[in-house]
């Protein structure tokens, strides 16, 4: 397996690229930080902090957008003038664009598990289930390259690709009710409950918690699922996109 | 030994015809300088030669294989220096030649000291830890090949490798293609620098709208339009000549207009420069007159009626 000794220089060229990192990681950062501050240690009346519930959000919002880094790459080495050096190595390509892919999971994932391990030993926030967090938060950085790439498989200019994926990650904080209630209509309740995976993925962080392990479930296989099929259909998109561009 | 070999290589882009049936033989040890002006068909032949892009009739055979001619295996032989700068820009020098070198399987002492070799092949030793970022243009494309050496291909297919470079750059690059060969490396070279055919090419083949309009060594090229004379007038004014005044002259050739100069091309011993002059002179005033050697770029001329750039293109 060649591939394997591309995966070191790919997640090299993921850490180097600060602005991904500061967008990703450190303003994240700061937001709950800021929010730890003017909380300061309030608790709810069965006793939960009152900081836990953005800071479940805050992790699993910013897992929206981190497919960018794969797309970004995978667009760059196979689909504009790199192609023809990637296309002349003796590696099989769709396995090195899943290699970029998986660098791209597992460095997201990563960012998140600093994020969590930040608020814990911090700002003293306590992470009951750790390990279902980061399925989660593992499920949602799956589900953000595999969209991302879909947009940009599917559509021909790379900047509007780009656009689309900012409608997805901005879209679903939207739809989730974040910032300001949706209007009550059967769209947004579907939206801002099992068609969104930010609130999938928050209702099976919550109902963990609170001990409802088959509710929790259910909804981190809904997520799982869309992930499966979104993954099919970018299989799809990316072979004959990357077909037809072989002129 | 025939490294590589096509055979009556069709390709088209929608209706257009980019190579109009290519017949092309590469032998080992040769330096091959494939000269065409721009859009003539260059990348689109090395495209086709390698697997990277589908062509619509012919063969294309690499190291006696015809069957699977673009196997990883094949692959493995050849080096490819890409027209466009193709290296990693986070990743310094050392990093971008350990990525290749990895993928082709070296590992270890072994690809430490590939790639120390290649980085002093390329003359970029005291950069070695330094981001591409940070180069010039004359860097960058010295990575550029570079990337393509970590494997020592046996095979090195270079695609104009030094548009817009500084002359010493360009130097180095020339001297190093001539160790490449010394050491038994194949090379096809893509370029429309004459200069650089005639310093290093053992064989040139020129193309023009996807076809191969002639090929031999530079110096059988050269013998072949030696039955020609070549004259240039610098003019304070050539509209004023009438068309086709001087190509009715007996002998001439072939008359060509750049800028203040016009180029007169007519048989060997025409002695027509006398009428040339006078023409010219009645109708505008003469600054300057030279007679020259013919080049590659003459023989180009002479075949096509074209320039192989335009004036003014350097660099
Ligand atoms: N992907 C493509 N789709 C359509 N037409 C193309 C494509 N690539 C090249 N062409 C056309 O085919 C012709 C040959 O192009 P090619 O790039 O092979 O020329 P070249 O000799 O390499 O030129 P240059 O010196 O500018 O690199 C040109 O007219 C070009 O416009
Ligand atoms: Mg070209």
């Amino acid at each position: 397996m060649r591939v394997l000794s591309t995966v070191k220089f790919t997640l090299l060229r993921m850490l180097r690229n600060f602005i991904v990192l500061l967008l990703l990681l450190i303003v994240p950062i700061v937001l709950i930080s800021l929010f730890s501050l003017i909380l300061s240690g309030a608790v709810t009346d069965t006793g939960e902090p009152y900081l836990k519930q953005p800071a479940v959000s805050l992790v699993l919002c910013f897992q929206l957008f981190g497919g960018s880094t794969v797309m970004y790459m995978i667009h760059s080495e196979l689909f504009t003038e790199h192609r023809a050096r990637m296309q002349m190595l003796p590696i099989s390509l769709t396995m090195y664009a899943f290699s970029i892919m998986l660098c791209g999971v597992v460095y997201s994932v990563m960012l998140g598990v600093i994020l969590m391990t930040f608020t814990q030993f911090v700002l003293g926030l306590i992470w009951e289930h750790w390990l279902w967090t980061i399925y989660l938060i593992t499920l949602m950085a799956i589900l953000s390259s595999v969209v991302y790439l879909v947009f940009m498989f599917a559509v021909k200019v790379y900047k509007t690709a780009e656009r689309l994926s900012e409608v997805y990650g901005i879209g679903f904080i939207l739809l989730a009710g974040l910032f300001f209630p949706m209007p009550d209509h059967a769209f947004f309740r579907f939206m801002g409950s099992y068609g969104n995976p930010l609130t999938l993925s928050t209702i099976a962080i919550h109902e963990m918690s609170m001990n409802n392990t088959s509710k929790a479930w259910f909804a981190a296989n809904i997520l799982l699922a869309a992930t499966i099929i979104l993954f099919l259909v970018m299989m799809v998109v990316g072979r004959r996109r990357f077909m037809r561009d072989r002129v | 030994m025939t490294i590589a070999s096509m055979r009556g290589v069709v390709k088209r882009y929608g209706s257009y015809v980019a190579l109009d049936s290519i017949d092309l033989d590469i032998h080992a040890g040769e330096i091959i300088g494939l000269l065409g002006p721009n859009g003539a068909g260059k990348t689109t032949l090395i495209g086709t030669l390698t697997g990277m892009r589908p062509f619509d009739h012919g063969t294309v055979e690499l190291f006696g294989q015809s069957k699977h001619p673009f196997s990883h295996e094949n692959k493995e032989k050849i080096g490819l220096v890409t027209q466009e700068i193709t290296i990693f820009e986070e990743l310094t020098a050392k990093e971008n030649l350990q990525f290749f070198a990895g993928v082709y399987g070296l590992k270890g002492e072994v690809r430490k000291q590939k790639v120390r070799e290649v980085l002093e092949f390329v003359g970029l030793s005291d950069q070695a830890n330094k981001l591409p970022t940070k180069f010039s243009g004359g860097m960058k494309r010295r990575l550029n090949i570079a990337c393509a050496l970590t494997h020592s291909p046996s095979f090195l297919i270079m695609d104009e490798p030094t548009v817009g470079i500084d002359p010493q750059s360009r130097n180095y690059i020339l001297e190093g293609v001539k160790r490449l060969r010394d050491r038994g490396t194949t090379i096809l070279y893509t370029t429309h620098y004459i200069e650089e055919i005639e310093a290093i090419a053992s064989r040139v083949i020129i193309m023009d709208q996807g076809q191969i309009i002639k090929e031999g060594t530079p110096a059988d090229l050269i013998q072949t339009i030696q039955h020609e004379e070549k004259v240039s007038f610098e003019v304070t004014d050539p509209e004023r000549i009438p068309e086709g005044s001087l190509e009715k002259i007996a002998g001439v050739r072939r008359v060509l207009t750049a800028g203040n100069d016009i180029t007169v091309i007519s048989d060997a011993g025409s002695g027509n420069l006398d009428r040339m002059l006078s023409i010219i002179k009645e109708h505008t005033g003469v600054l300057g007159i030279q007679t020259e050697r013919p080049n590659l770029e003459d023989v180009f001329f002479t075949l096509t009626g074209r320039q192989l750039r335009d004036k003014g293109e350097e660099q």
